[in-house]
C-alpha cells in the first residue's frame, strides 16, 4: 500500500504537541500548582472553593475570638471585683448586725457602705473601648445611675435585657453579654437595691431591717457568682473553638494544598521525559528529511 | 504486414507518449508542495491492433493525458471530520479565555476571587458580631463588599467583552464563507461545462480546495447533481450553493446581537450546532457565555437583594429603624445583575448591625447577615456552593471540549494520512517513475536511430554510404 508522502509534517504536529506539553508542566514546575485553570480538574477547582471558604472562616472566626475575648474578660474581671467587694459588704453587715456597736459606728458602717456601693455601680458602669459591658443594647450610655434624694437610695437601669451572641463556624451560639438588668437589679436577687438598703438601714444609728438584708444581700452575691459563671463559660468555649477552628484550618489548609499543588517530583519526571521524547523526534525529523531518490539520479 | 515505416511510425508515437508522461511527472514535482493538488499518473493506452492478413499487429501507446488520483468519498469525510473538529477548536480556544476569568485561587488569602470575596464579605459580618458599633470592623464589611461587587461586576464585564468579539469574529468568518461559495459556483459551472463526464482535474482540485476551506469555517453538505455538477447546503439544509449560483448568507443586529440570515431564515442556531469554525464561536456566544453570565447574574442578584433585605431590616448607628438604606445597587432583574453589581453606600455608620428598635450595641442583624453565608439563598444554594458549582459546571464543559478536541484532531489527522496516502505527491515516486520514463524514451529513441540505419540500408540495396 501506498504510504502517506507528507508523514514528515505529521512528525512536526507531534513535535508540537511535545511542546506543548513541556510548557504546561514548565508552567506547573514555576507555579508550583497543578491545577492552573478550571478545566485542568474541574472537581478539585470545586473543592477549592469550598475547602478555601472554610479555611477562610477559620482564620476570621480566630481573629474574632480574639476581639471578643477583650470583652467578656473586662466583663469576667469586672463581675470578680463585684464578688469582693460585696464579701467585704456582707462581713461590715454582719459586724452592725451582732448588737455590739453603737450608734456612731453604724453611721460609719453605713458610709463605708456608701462606699462600696458607689464601687459596685461604677463596675456595673464599666466600659471596654468606650462601649458599656452591662448595658445590653444600650452601650453608648452608662447603663446604671444612683438617685441620693430618697432615702433608699434609688438605682434606675438605662440599658434593655439585649442579650448579644457570637456564631462559630460549626453554628454554635457564643453568648458574648449579660445585660446588667439581670445580674445588678434583678427582681430576686437586687444588688443595688440591697445595698442602698443596707446603707439606709445603718444610716439612722440602727440595725433596722439589717438582718433581713444581709441574708438578701447573700443571696445576691450568690446570684451574681451564678452569671459569672456564664460568661466564664463563654470564654472557655471562645477559646475551644478557636483552638478548633485553628486546627481545622490547618488540616485543610494541608488537603487544599494536596489538592492543587503540583507533584514536584512527578513532574519533573515527566518533564524529563518529555525533554528526552522531543530530542528523540527532532532528530528522527532531521535524518528523514534526508535522502531522497533524486539524490541517487544521475543524467 | 508490417512495414520499416510503420515501425518508424509506431516508435515515434512512443517518444509522443514518453513525453507526455515526463511532463505529467514534472507537473507533480512542480506541485509536489502544493497542499490543494492531487497526483496525477499518466494514463497509458495500448494503440488498437491492425490486421492484416489475420495478422494482428501492434501499433504502439498513446498517453492521453494525467488522471488526478482521488476518492470523492473520503474526501468528503475528511470535510465533515474537518467541520466537527474546526467546531471544537474554535469553542476551546473560547472556553480558554473564558475559564482565565475563573481561575483557581491558590490560598485563602489571594485576592481577586469571586470566591474568595463571599466569604471575606460574609466574615467581616461574622467579625462584627464581636463589636457591633467598632468603625474599623463596619469598614471592613463595606470595603470587602466593594471588592466583591467589583470582582462580579468585572466578570461580566470581560465576558460580556468576550461576547462581542466573538460577535465580531462570527461576522468575518461569515464573510470568508460567502466569498467561498461564489467561487465553489463558479468552479461548478466550468466543470459543469468542461468536463460533465469524468474527473475534472485541475478544476476539481480547485472545487476540493474550496470545500476543505469551506469546512473548516461552516458546517457543509454535499450534494452531487448531474453533469458533475455540486450542490452545497449547510449542516440545517439551507442552499448555500447550488451548481452555478450562490446564496450569500446575511447578518443583521438582534437585540444587539448579530444574527445570520439565508433569505429570510435566520439560521443562527443552525449554524451553532452545525459545525466549522462558526459553529465553535456561535456556540461560544450564544450558549457558554450567556449560561456563565447567567449563573453570576443570579449569584449578584442573590446577594445583592438579600444584603439589602437585611440592612433595611435593622437598626444602623445612627438610629435609623428598618430604613438603613441598601448596601448594594438595588437589581431590579436578575438578568444584567452582574454587570451593574456595585456598593452603593459609603458611610459604615449606616450597616443595620443592630435588630430592630434594639440599640446600638445589639448585633443580632449582623448575625443575620452573616448567616445568609450559610442559608440557600440562590437557587437553594449557598453563596459558596453556588459559585463552587459554577466554577465545577464550566471546569466540565472545558474539560470535555479539550477531550473532545484531541480525539476530532487525531481522527482528522487519520483521515488526512488516508487521503494524502492517495492523492499526495511521493517525490520518491516521481523519481523512480522520471527514471522510468527516461530509459522508455532513450530505448525508444534508440530503437528509432536503429530503424532508421535499417531503412537507410533498405534504400541502398546493400551498397554501403550512399544513403546514411
Amino acid at each position: 500500500m501506498r504510504v502517506d508522502p507528507f508523514y514528515v509534517v505529521n512528525l512536526s504536529s507531534s513535535l508540537d504537541q511535545t511542546q506543548a506539553s513541556e510548557e504546561q508542566l514548565t508552567q506547573e514546575l514555576s507555579s508550583g500548582l497543578r491545577v492552573t485553570s478550571i478545566g485542568d480538574d474541574p472537581v478539585a477547582a470545586a473543592q477549592n472553593v469550598q475547602l478555601l471558604n472554610t479555611i477562610q472562616q477559620d482564620d476570621s472566626f480566630t481573629q474574632t475570638t480574639s476581639l471578643a475575648q477583650g470583652m467578656l474578660q473586662v466583663t469576667d474581671s469586672a463581675l470578680g471585683s463585684v464578688v469582693t467587694q460585696l464579701n467585704q459588704a456582707i462581713s461590715k453587715a454582719d459586724q452592725a448586725n451582732n448588737g455590739t456597736l453603737n450608734s456612731s459606728d453604724l453611721k460609719a458602717i453605713s458610709n463605708e457602705l456608701a462606699g462600696i456601693r458607689d464601687e459596685v455601680l461604677s463596675l456595673a458602669n464599666t466600659n471596654y473601648q468606650g462601649q458599656y459591658v452591662f448595658g445590653g443594647s444600650q452601650t453608648g450610655t452608662a447603663p446604671f445611675t444612683l438617685n441620693n434624694t430618697t432615702t433608699p437610695a434609688t438605682v434606675s437601669y438605662n440599658g434593655d435585657s439585649d442579650v448579644n451572641t457570637l456564631v462559630s463556624p460549626t453554628g454554635q451560639s457564643i453568648q458574648l453579654n449579660l445585660p446588667g438588668n439581670q445580674v445588678f437589679t434583678s427582681s430576686t436577687a437586687n444588688v443595688l437595691g440591697t445595698l442602698n438598703n443596707l446603707v439606709a438601714d445603718y444610716a439612722s444609728g440602727t440595725a433596722g431591717s439589717g438582718v433581713a438584708d444581709t441574708a438578701a444581700l447573700t443571696t445576691a452575691l450568690n446570684f451574681v457568682s451564678q452569671q459569672r459563671v456564664t460568661i466564664d463559660n463563654s470564654i472557655t468555649r471562645l477559646n475551644d473553638d478557636s483552638s478548633a477552628a485553628t486546627e481545622e484550618a490547618t488540616q485543610l489548609t494541608a488537603v487544599q494544598t494536596n489538592l492543587m499543588q503540583a507533584d514536584i517530583p512527578g513532574v519533573s519526571t515527566q518533564l524529563s521525559l518529555v525533554q528526552s521524547q522531543q530530542s528523540a523526534l527532532i532528530n528522527v525529523i532531521a535524518s528523514l528529511g534526508q535522502g531522497s531518490l533524486f539524490d541517487k539520479l544521475e543524467d | 504486414m508490417g512495414t520499416i515505416n510503420s515501425a518508424m511510425a509506431l516508435i515515434s508515437g512512443a517518444l509522443d507518449a514518453d513525453q507526455v508522461a515526463l511532463n505529467v511527472t514534472s507537473n507533480n514535482v512542480a506541485n509536489a508542495s502544493n497542499q490543494s493538488y492531487t497526483r496525477e499518473v499518466p494514463n497509458w493506452s495500448e494503440n488498437q491492433p491492425i490486421y492484416i492478413n489475420g495478422m494482428a499487429q501492434g501499433t504502439g501507446v498513446t498517453v492521453t493525458g494525467g488522471v488526478s488520483q482521488r476518492d470523492r468519498v473520503l474526501n468528503q469525510r475528511l470535510d465533515q471530520q474537518q467541520q466537527l473538529s474546526a467546531s471544537s477548536t474554535s469553542l476551546l480556544a473560547a472556553l480558554t479565555t473564558l475559564q482565565s476569568s475563573f481561575t483557581p485561587a491558590s490560598s485563602s488569602t489571594s485576592t481577586g476571587n469571586i470566591g474568595n470575596d463571599i466569604t471575606s464579605f460574609f466574615d467581616a459580618y461574622t467579625q462584627l458580631e464581636s463589636s457591633p458599633t467598632s468603625n474599623p470592623l463596619r469598614q471592613s464589611v463595606l470595603s470587602s463588599a466593594t471588592a466583591l461587587a467589583g470582582d462580579i461586576s468585572s466578570t461580566a464585564a470581560s465576558l460580556n467583552a468576550q461576547q462581542s468579539s466573538l460577535d465580531q469574529s462570527a461576522t468575518t468568518v461569515v464573510a470568508q464563507v460567502n466569498a467561498l461559495t461564489a467561487s465553489l459556483a463558479q468552479v461548478t459551472q466550468q466543470i459543469q461545462s468542461l468536463s460533465p463526464n469524468q474527473d475534472a482535474g485541475t478544476l476539481e482540485d480547485q472545487r476540493q480546495s474550496d470545500l476543505s476551506q469551506l469546512s473548516q469555517l461552516i458546517g457543509i453538505n454535499q450534494i452531487t447533481t448531474e453533469n458533475n455538477g455540486l450542490s452545497v447546503t449547510t449542516t440545517g439544509g439551507q442552499l448555500l450553493a447550488s451548481e452555478g449560483a450562490s446564496f450569500p448568507i446575511t447578518s443583521g443586529s438582534v437585540n444587539g446581537v448579530t444574527h445570520f440570515f439565508l433569505g429570510a431564515t435566520d439560521i443562527t442556531s443552525a449554524l451553532a450546532s452545525g459545525g466549522g469554525q462558526l459553529g465553535g464561536l456561535l456556540t461560544a456566544r450564544d450558549q457558554s457565555i450567556p449560561s456563565t453570565l447567567a449563573s453570576l447574574d443570579q449569584l449578584a442578584y442573590g446577594i445583592s437583594t438579600q444584603v439589602n433585605t437585611v440592612n433595611n431590616a435593622g437598626t444602623d448607628l445612627d438610629g435609623d429603624n428598618g430604613n438603613a438604606g441598601n448596601i448594594f445597587n438595588a437589581p431590579t432583574q436578575v438578568a444584567g445583575s452582574a454587570a451593574a453589581m456595585a456598593v452603593v453606600l459609603t458611610d459604615p455608620n449606616k450597616i443595620a448591625a443592630a435588630g430592630l428598635g434594639q440599640g446600638t450595641g445589639d448585633d443580632s442583624n449582623a448575625l443575620a447577615a452573616a448567616n445568609l453565608a450559610t442559608q440557600g439563598i440562590i437557587n437553594g444554594q449557598t453563596p459558596s456552593e453556588f459559585y463552587s458549582n459554577l466554577v465545577s459546571t464550566l471546569g466540565a464543559v472545558v474539560s470535555e471540549t479539550t477531550t473532545q478536541n484531541t480525539a476530532l484532531t487525531a481522527s482528522v489527522t487519520q483521515l488526512q494520512t488516508q487521503v494524502s496516502s492517495l492523492s499526495g505527491v511521493s517525490l520518491d515516486d516521481e523519481a523512480s517513475n522520471l527514471e522510468e520514463f527516461q530509459r522508455s524514451y532513450q530505448a525508444a529513441s534508440q530503437t528509432f536511430t536503429i530503424l532508421n540505419s535499417i531503412m537507410a540500408s533498405a534504400l541502398n540495396l546493400g551498397v554501403e554510404t550512399a544513403v546514411s
